[in-house]
């Protein structure tokens, strides 16, 4: 067996796993978007462009799932960088671990269980309730977009301390004494030295929660009252409700090619911020 | 700063310690406090769909993590050396496989199986030898576990991937110059050395299927896992059986992790 | 309760009929009177009476799962069926029949019995989707004393497919505590209110059969039209109340409990448990008309423990766990023996058995509604837009 052979061999097993479950039922997926809904729902083979002409119908659903994906990223980001460098920068190492496992923790409870949990505290009798009695009455949170921006950040604001942690982490602390030695106010050192070399850790998370974000379903479907709707949402109502497979796939089709266009391009970005660096880790 | 990180830590857990409160309710409702009782534990224990859910759960974790550590690992070392085009195709499907949503996944494996099983169980039952029963193919516990290994095998070679090639190439040429054979060089020389992300591969994946919800919703067919359970519980209204379901999960996963970090803490000692 | 220690005589006289037609076991029967203890005490001296030891039921195997509506069981008449045959009831809730055809169109549903309604029946039967039912295996059903506008969508093609559950209506559940003294009767007052001073308190149906044919009778047209001109007409009106909707969820006694929504879409039955538990929730009927509908228990093709499904439904159907069930759920039967169990309060309530002339404006949903294109593809317009 030569040298080539055998690595063929090693490859072949997922190679093969990746055509049947992956590489066909996108396949199918794109045959299906040319064809046509069944009488009784499901599909009949076809082709025809009626599919991705009727597109706009779900104009909604994609606008905000485009809205909503990037700025519950950066709310995500913005709530998880203090606490990254908090953690990094500032804790002692002997609490360090357990702080950062204490923010994991949450995960380990299904994100089903967690956003019922939600539903009770942004109902009329949980914060709202506590609100009016301060004074501040008539406030509505269950069931609307902010509900749902809490629901995500809530969700994925591990996945993003993580990545920063361990950029942050990784930062030579002798580099933030010799800028504060020189002089420099925090705030300068922050910007000049802290900052830029947590790029990388940013991107990463940024990344890893945009890419889950465009493909939600449960956090706008318990938290939004089916009023929030999400391209994930539709997706679920297109095979489960109007049973309407050939629609389906269309939207599922032009959500794949939406994602892997803005990931190319947001990875082309940050490799070109980071070009001359060695520690772009991004998958 | 530091308070700024309480508040964080709050709102992480006010929705688990309202879950574990509730999950100690002596009324039925999830809404209302009624006194304490443990009896939703021990209602959840005696529940033979809650029971066989767990169990689902956890056979199709760890068989579909191991089934990806293993393959991901063969192909991640194999791919090493792989160069030209086929690579390149090679790339862009792990690339897709991760980027795209499990909403995704899951709809597009059930109506590609649905699809290819309509084709093939009249097929089979036309060969299949006279008088036998043939086999009948349909979602279930299989689709299940190929799916979630699909997924997370992308994951493993793409963590395995990145362990190998911070290693030193040196190592296995030396050990290529000492007449190891390549088995015997994987053996001693790279799978020490990529056993750690293996193993983070490896609990990657156990937790990704464990907690997946949307995929199995789509391709588990009749089979229930944990999630699956919960999600159809909701819907009925939750009694807090469901948040003594969850709070026992999260209390066993945290002793896991407390048992892991002992032993390995250990072992440089001894 | 079967540590009550203490059983009235009609309690007493109910199980010891049901024991004795076989629809609870013998163990069960003695746990619930309490003569299990007396029993084992006689049984040490008199051999006859020492219990069986298997379960008479036992070949059912252990479990039975059941697809149906929310709120719609009273769950102690599952823990008896657990009792007496030793399969423990699995409950999946649906919001909608599509939703109930979706998953059995995909195959491997896994479930037993689901409880379809009316207008789904035939189209399951043309998908092949439903088992014809062995009419033998349900001795607790008595054809004869079901009314038949209720019971004959169950029998397609002189073939009976399913068996009748309960009936009821759609209509609208208010909390009159905000009404301000203006009451609401139509569902032009609901559509207009929402836009109004229910604004952000109202609740539609998640699925297309009513959510559309209630903005159907807003206008006067049939709550079955597939017309094109009116379907449109319909869904400017929903997406024109979009803004001011509180959710768009068949799960809404929670809202309606906790306060935060004041008006919503109702079937009897939740309009029932509402108003008793909250009497300023009131059901109405729109003056304009809107649905009667009827659901069935039926066994999917396929399902994997078929004996445990007749078992289950047999159970459901006898008329003493019936009239438990009417009496937890509020949703009339059509089965005069159970209604002869009932109390005259349930048989005179007007949530119930609403006034002739509101009946009189009702329509049962269509088979060419539920399968009509352009009305699933509306309501998924509606909400995404």
């Amino acid at each position: 067996m030569t040298r080539s052979e055998r690595n063929w061999l090693l490859v072949a097993p997922a190679a093969a796993w990746f055509v049947v479950m992956l590489v066909l039922p996108l396949s199918v997926i794109f045959v299906f978007s040319f064809g046509e809904r069944g009488p009784a729902g499901g599909y009949v083979p076809a082709f025809t462009l009626e599919q991705y002409a009727n597109l706009p119908a779900r104009f909604t659903a994609f606008k905000n799932t485009m809205i909503l994906a990037p700025v519950g990223t950066i709310a995500a980001m913005l709530i998880a960088y203090p606490l990254a460098y908090q953690l990094a920068v500032r804790t002692d190492p002997k609490w360090k671990t357990i702080l950062l496992v204490l923010v994991i923790v949450p995960f380990w409870t299904s994100i089903l269980i967690r956003s019922y949990a939600w539903i009770f505290i942004l109902g009329g009798r949980g914060l709202p309730a506590l609100l009016e009695m301060v004074g501040i009455e008539g406030v509505r949170l269950i069931y609307t977009p902010f509900a749902v921006l809490i629901g995500i950040i809530y969700g994925y604001l591990p996945l993003m301390v993580f990545p920063i942690y361990v950029s942050l982490d990784r930062l030579d602390k002798r580099l933030l004494e010799a800028s504060a030695d020189l002089g420099a106010k925090p705030l300068r050192t922050f910007l000049t030295v802290t900052l830029p070399l947590s790029i990388p850790g940013v991107a990463t998370g940024c990344m890893l929660v945009f890419i889950l974000l465009m493909g939600e379903f449960l956090i706008p479907a318990l938290l939004g009252g089916g009023k929030v709707f999400f391209v994930g949402n539709a997706l679920v109502d297109l095979f489960l409700q109007s049973r309407n497979w050939a629609f389906g796939s269309a939207v599922a089709f032009t959500l794949i090619v939406i994602m892997l266009v803005t990931v190319t391009v947001y990875m082309r970005v940050i490799a070109r911020l980071q070009s001359g660096r060695d520690d772009v880790s991004i998958m | 700063m530091r308070i700024y990180a309480v508040c964080v830590y709050l709102f992480l857990y006010t929705p688990i310690a309202i879950i574990a409160l509730f999950s100690f309710n002596a009324g039925r409702h999830a809404s209302q406090l009624q006194g304490f009782s443990v009896q939703w534990y021990a209602r959840a224990f005696k529940n033979p769909f809650v029971m066989d859910a767990l169990e689902t759960s956890l056979f199709v974790a760890f068989v579909s993590a191991t089934l990806a550590s293993i393959l991901g690992t063969l192909a991640a070392v194999g791919l090493q050396n792989i160069r030209g085009p086929a690579r390149a195709v090679f790339d862009g499907v792990i690339y897709i496989a991760i980027m795209i949503p499990g909403i995704v996944i899951g709809i597009a494996t059930l109506i590609a199986l649905v699809t290819v099983f309509d084709v093939l169980n009249p097929l089979l039952a036309s060969l299949w030898f006279e008088g036998g029963q043939p086999p009948r193919l349909s979602m279930g516990i299989g689709s299940l576990i190929a799916a979630h290994t699909m997924f997370t095998m992308a994951l493993v070679i793409v963590i395995v991937r990145a362990r190998l090639a911070g290693m030193e190439k040196v190592l296995t040429e030396a050990s290529a110059d000492l007449y190891a054979t390549p088995l015997g060089t994987f053996r001693q020389v790279t799978l020490p050395l990529i056993a750690p992300a293996i193993l983070a591969g490896f609990l990657l994946s156990f937790t990704f299927s464990f907690d997946d919800f949307i995929i199995a919703f789509f391709v588990a067919g009749s089979e229930t896992t944990l999630p699956i359970y919960v999600f159809s519980s909701i819907r009925r209204g939750v009694t807090p059986e469901i948040n003594a379901i969850g709070t026992m999960v999260m209390v066993a996963s945290l002793l896991l992790l407390i048992i892991a970090q002992l032993i390995l803490r250990r072992r440089p000692r001894s | 309760m079967k540590d009550n220690g203490y059983i009235s005589k009609r309690k007493f006289m109910e199980e010891l009929s049901r024991y004795r037609k076989g629809s609870v076991s013998r163990r069960h029967f003695l746990g619930v009177t309490g003569l299990g203890t007396a029993t084992l005490v006689l049984g040490t001296a008199v051999p006859g009476l020492r219990p069986r030891p298997a379960r008479a039921d036992s070949h059912i195997g252990d479990r039975v799962v059941l697809a149906t509506w929310p709120n719609y069981h009273d769950t102690a008449n599952f823990d008896m069926f657990t009792d007496a045959t030793g399969a423990f009831v699995q409950v999946n809730v649906f919001g909608s029949n599509e939703e109930m055809l979706a998953k059995l169109q995909a195959g491997g549903s896994g479930w037993d019995v689901f409880v379809p309604t009316n207008y789904t029946i035939t189209t399951y039967v043309s998908e092949d989707l439903i088992e014809p039912l062995d009419v033998s295996k349900l001795q607790s059903y008595d054809a004869k004393a079901f009314e038949p506008r209720f019971s004959d969508a169950g029998t397609v093609d002189g073939t009976l497919y399913a068996v009748p559950k309960n009936w009821g209506t759609t209509g609208f559940a208010v909390n009159t505590a905000h009404d301000g003294g203006k009451a609401l009767t139509s569902w032009k007052d609901f559509f207009d209110r929402t836009t109004d001073d229910f604004s952000g308190r109202t609740m539609v149906h998640d699925y297309q059969l009513t959510t559309i044919g209630n903005a159907l009778k807003y206008f006067g047209y049939s709550f079955n039209s597939v017309n094109e001109a009116e379907l449109a007409e319909a869904e400017r009106l929903l997406i024109e109340v979009k803004p001011h909707l509180f959710a768009i969820s068949s799960d809404y006694q929670p809202a309606m409990r906790s306060g935060d929504a004041w008006l919503t879409m109702c079937w009897t039955g939740d309009g029932k448990q509402l108003n008793s538990d909250i009497p300023e929730i009131e059901y109405v009927l729109g003056r304009e008309g809107g649905e009667i509908w009827s659901d069935y228990y039926a066994i999917p093709k396929g399902a994997p423990h078929r004996e445990a499904a007749y078992a289950l439904i047999n159970h459901m159907l006898d008329p003493q766990v019936n009239a438990r069930e009417v009496q937890a759920h509020g949703y009339p039967v059509a089965d005069a023996n159970t209604n002869a169990l009932l109390p005259e309060e349930i048989l005179n309530d007007p949530i119930l058995y609403p006034a002739q002339e509101l009946l009189d404006a009702l329509e049962f949903g269509a088979a060419a509604t539920l399968t009509d294109p352009n009305r699933a593809e509306l309501l998924a317009r509606f909400k995404s837009a």
